[in-house]
C-alpha cells in the first residue's frame, strides 16, 4: 500500500519541484508567468513536508519551509495534499487572497503544462523536442523521488541504510545529471552531476532512459548490452536500483 | 613483455542472441550485471571449453581462471580422477527410482572427514542446504528468529534476501536480525533482546562478503559465539559453501577451532559435478528427518561418485595446504607488481580465497575496476568485487604469467592516470 506521507514528499519535492526545470526547459512555461513582481506560494502540509515555490522573471525556484511566502496553501493532511495532485482537492489559501488571479491564471496553467509533459500522450512524444523535455523532467522527478523514498518510505529507509556514504551520479549521456548524496542512511538529491562521484550509473541515450522509466526495460538486464554504464561502488548502485523500482510503486 | 589484447566479437554476438530468449542474456553471478563486468567490453561472456586452471571463450581467448566457476573447480577443470569415477558411475546408473548405494558411501566419507558431521543430507545447490539448515533449526527449537551477519550471502531463497528486493515480501524477512561481523557484544545484546526467540545464528567462517575487504575472525570470536549458542539453545550454522574444502578438509569450523551444529557444503564438494550437502550433529538428526525437503535430482548417483573421488584426491594432495601456498605466492607477487608501479594492492581473506582491492584516495573502486579490466583483456580472469579461488591445477608458471600480466595492467593504469 502506498504510504501517503511518502507520496506527499514525492508530490511536493519531486513533482511540483520539477516546475523549476520546466521553466528552464520550455519557453512556453516562462511565458505563462507574466507577473512583474516575484510571487511565492507556500505549501504547508500537516504531518508532512512544506516548501515554497518562488516565481520571478519567468523562472521558478523551490525552497524548503513556508517562511515568508505571499500565498500560503495549508493542507490538513498528506492525503489532502495528494488530492491536489490528482485533482480531487481544491486548495484554499490561508494567506494571499490578493494573488488568487496568479494562482488561477498563471500557476494552474503552469501545472497543467507540467502534467502534459509528465503524463504525455503518445502522439506528443513523437515530437523530438517534446520527448526531450518530457524525459528530462521525468529524470529530475525520479531523482528527487528516490531521495524522498529513501528518507520516508519504510522499505526505502531499509534500503537507504545499506548504502555507504558518498555521491552517486545518475545521468543520461549528453543530457541531464543528478547527484544522489548518501550520508548516514539518508539521501539528498541535487539536480547536477557530482564533482567526485563514488558510483556512476549513466544511461547511453535519452531513449534508453525513457524506456527504463516507462518500465519497458530493466536496468539489470540492460547492463550486459553496455547501454547502461555502471562503475565505482556497485553496491551503492545495486541499492539505488531497488529505490528506483520503488519509484514506480509511487508514481505509476 | 606485451600481452595480446583479447577481442570478444563472438561473445558479443552470442550475447545478442541470448538476450532475446534469456532474461538478462546471462542472469546471476556468471552474467555481466551481477558479475560486475566493468566495463562489459573487457570481459568474455560465453566459454567454449575448460581444462585444468584455464577456460577458453567462444572467441578462442584463453584465461587463467581465478574464479574457478565461483568455487566448484578445486582440482582443475575436467580432473581425470573425478571424471573417471563419474563416467564409470554413469554407465551403471544415475537418476533412478531407488537411490544408488553411492549415497551411503559418500555420507560415510563425509562423516569420517568432516569433524562436526554425524550425518549428511544431499541436495544440489548451496542455497538448498542453507534453507534446509534454517528449517531444521526452526523445527528443532520451535523458534522463528535468525541472526545474520551484515553483508551476508547465503543464497537466493526469499529468506536470504532483504526488504526491498524485487519479489521479496516483508513477511519473508520479518524474522531476520542483523549484527556486524566479529562483534560478539552485538551478538550477546541481540540474544538478550530476543531471549528464547532465536532459532539460529548463520554465518560464513570468515567475512568474505562482496564489495569489502574480507575479514578473518578475531581471536576467540567463534569460541565465544559457540559457547553462547550452546547456553541459549541457538543452532550454530556455518555456511561453508564458499570456503568449504579450501581451508580444511575437516570443515572450516575445524580450521577456526570450534564445532558448528550444522554445516553447509556445495561448490568444491565434487569438483563441478552438481551436488551439495548439509552435515550436522546427531542431536539435530531427528529434526532434519522431519523436514519435508527433496528434489528431482538430489539423489542422483553420478555426482556422489564424483564427490567420493574428489574428497579422496583432496585428502591425498593435502589440498588446503597446497592452495594456501599457491595463494600466498600469487598474492605476494601481485602486491609487488602494484608497488612497482606506485599502487597499493590490498589483499584480504584467506590465501586460497583471496580478495583484491587496489586502494585509491577516493575509495570508489574505479581504479581497481580499471586494473581488473586490463588483466581480463590479457587473459587473467579476475573479478572486481568478489573473492577469488585457487585450484590444484594452477602451476607456478601460471602464477608467474599472472603476475606479469598484473604488472603490465598496472603500467597501463599509471600511463592512463598521470595525475595519481
Amino acid at each position: 500500500m502506498v504510504d501517503q506521507r511518502t507520496l506527499a514528499y514525492i508530490n511536493l519535492y519531486a513533482v511540483l519541484g520539477t516546475l523549476e526545470n520546466l521553466c528552464e526547459l520550455d519557453p512556453a512555461a516562462g511565458a505563462l508567468l507574466t507577473n512583474k513582481k516575484p510571487i511565492s506560494i507556500g505549501f504547508e502540509i500537516k504531518g508532512g513536508p512544506s516548501a515554497t515555490l518562488t516565481f520571478k522573471n519567468g523562472r521558478c525556484r523551490m525552497e524548503q519551509g513556508v517562511g515568508d511566502c505571499d500565498v500560503k496553501l495549508p493542507f490538513s493532511s498528506c492525503e489532502k495534499f495528494n488530492g491536489l495532485l490528482d485533482g480531487t482537492v481544491t486548495p484554499v489559501p490561508s494567506k494571499g487572497f490578493a494573488h488568487i488571479k496568479f494562482l488561477l491564471k498563471e500557476f494552474t496553467p503552469l501545472t497543467d503544462l507540467l502534467a502534459k509533459y509528465m503524463r504525455p500522450n503518445p502522439e506528443d512524444l513523437k515530437d523530438e523536442e517534446f520527448f526531450r523535455i518530457s524525459t528530462t523532467l521525468m529524470f529530475y522527478t525520479i531523482a528527487v523521488a528516490i531521495a524522498q523514498i529513501a528518507n520516508n518510505d519504510k522499505v526505502g529507509k531499509f534500503t537507504a541504510n545499506l548504502i555507504v556514504d558518498g555521491d552517486i551520479e545518475m545521468s543520461i549521456a549528453n543530457g541531464p545529471a543528478a547527484t544522489l548524496r548518501a550520508k548516514n542512511g539518508r539521501i539528498v538529491a541535487l539536480k547536477r552531476a557530482p564533482e567526485n562521484p563514488r558510483a556512476i550509473m549513466r544511461f547511453e541515450s535519452i531513449q534508453l532512459a525513457r524506456d527504463l522509466f516507462d518500465g519497458k526495460i530493466n536496468a539489470v538486464a540492460t547492463i550486459g548490452t553496455g547501454k547502461i554504464t555502471m562503475k565505482g561502488m556497485i553496491s551503492m548502485l545495486d541499492n539505488l536500483n531497488r529505490l528506483l523500482d520503488r519509484v514506480a510503486f509511487y508514481l505509476a | 613483455m606485451s600481452f595480446k589484447i583479447n577481442k570478444y566479437d563472438k561473445s558479443r554476438k552470442a550475447f545478442e542472441r541470448a538476450e532475446k530468449v534469456i532474461p538478462s542474456g546471462v542472469y546471476g553471478h556468471l552474467g555481466p550485471a551481477e558479475g560486475c563486468f566493468i566495463p562489459v567490453e573487457a570481459f568474455p561472456i560465453f566459454a567454449e571449453k575448460a581444462e585444468g586452471t584455464y577456460f577458453w571463450d567462444v572467441d578462442g581467448n584463453r584465461f587463467i581462471d581465478y574464479m574457478c566457476a565461483y568455487g566448484p573447480n578445486i582440482l582443475g577443470y575436467g580432473d581425470k580422477d573425478v571424471n573417471a569415477a563419474a563416467f564409470e558411475q554413469s554407465k551403471i546408473a544415475d537418476c533412478t527410482t531407488s537411490p544408488s548405494f553411492k549415497m551411503v558411501e559418500l555420507a560415510e566419507l563425509l562423516v569420517d572427514t568432516v569433524k562436526s558431521a554425524d550425518w549428511a543430507f544431499f541436495a544440489k545447490n548451496g542455497g538448498d542446504t542453507t534453507t534446509l539448515a534454517i528449517m531444521t533449526a526452526r523445527a528443532a527449537t520451535r523458534r522463528k528468529k535468525i541472526v545474520f551477519v551484515s553483508g551476508f550471502y547465503h543464497g537466493v531463497a526469499p529468506w536470504t534476501q532483504k526488504l526491498g528486493y524485487p519479489g521479496v515480501m516483508e513477511e519473508e524477512v520479518a524474522n531476520n536480525l542483523y549484527i556486524p561481523w566479529n562483534d560478539f557484544e552485538a551478538f550477546e545484546k541481540i540474544v538478550d533482546e530476543n531471549e528464547g526467540e532465536i532459532a539460529a545464528f548463520i554465518a560464513t567462517p570468515y567475512m568474505h562478503g562482496n564489495f569489502q575487504d574480507n575479514e578473518l575472525p578475531a581471536d576467540g570470536y567463534w569460541q565465544k559465539v559457540r559457547k553462547l549458542c550452546t547456553q541459549k539453545g541457538i543452532v550454530l550454522i556455518v555456511d561453508d559453501v564458499r570456503c568449504g574444502w579450501r581451508l580444511d578438509l575437516a570443515g572450516s569450523d575445524h580450521y577456526y577451532g570450534f564445532e558448528a551444529d550444522l554445516i553447509c557444503f556445495c561448490k568444491a564438494l565434487a569438483n563441478g559435478w552438481n551436488l551439495s550437502a548439509l552435515c550436522g550433529k546427531d542431536w539435530l538428526k531427528s529434526a532434519v528427518s522431519g523436514v519435508t525437503y527433496t528434489g528431482s535430482y538430489w539423489l542422483s548417483a553420478v555426482p556422489f561418485a564424483a564427490a567420493i573421488a574428489c574428497i579422496n584426491k583432496m585428502k591425498k594432495l593435502n589440498l588446503p595446504e597446497v592452495l594456501r601456498k599457491k595463494g600466498l605466492m600469487l598474492t605476494d607477487g601481485l602486491r609487488i607488481a602494484a608497488a612497482n608501479n606506485g599502487f597499493n594492492l590490498v589483499v584480504s581473506g584467506e590465501p586460497a580465497l583471496f580478495y583484491l582491492r587496489t586502494a585509491d584516495k577516493d575509495n570508489n573502486l574505479m581504479l581497481h575496476q580499471e586494473w581488473v579490466a586490463e588483466c581480463v583483456k590479457r587473459g587473467v580472469f579476475f573479478t572486481n568485487h568478489h573473492n577469488h579461488f585457487m585450484n590444484a591445477a594452477m602451476t607456478d608458471e601460471d602464477i608467474k604469467f599472472t603476475i606479469e600480466v598484473a604488472e603490465e595492467a598496472y603500467r597501463v593504469l599509471r600511463k592512463n592516470h598521470p595525475e595519481l
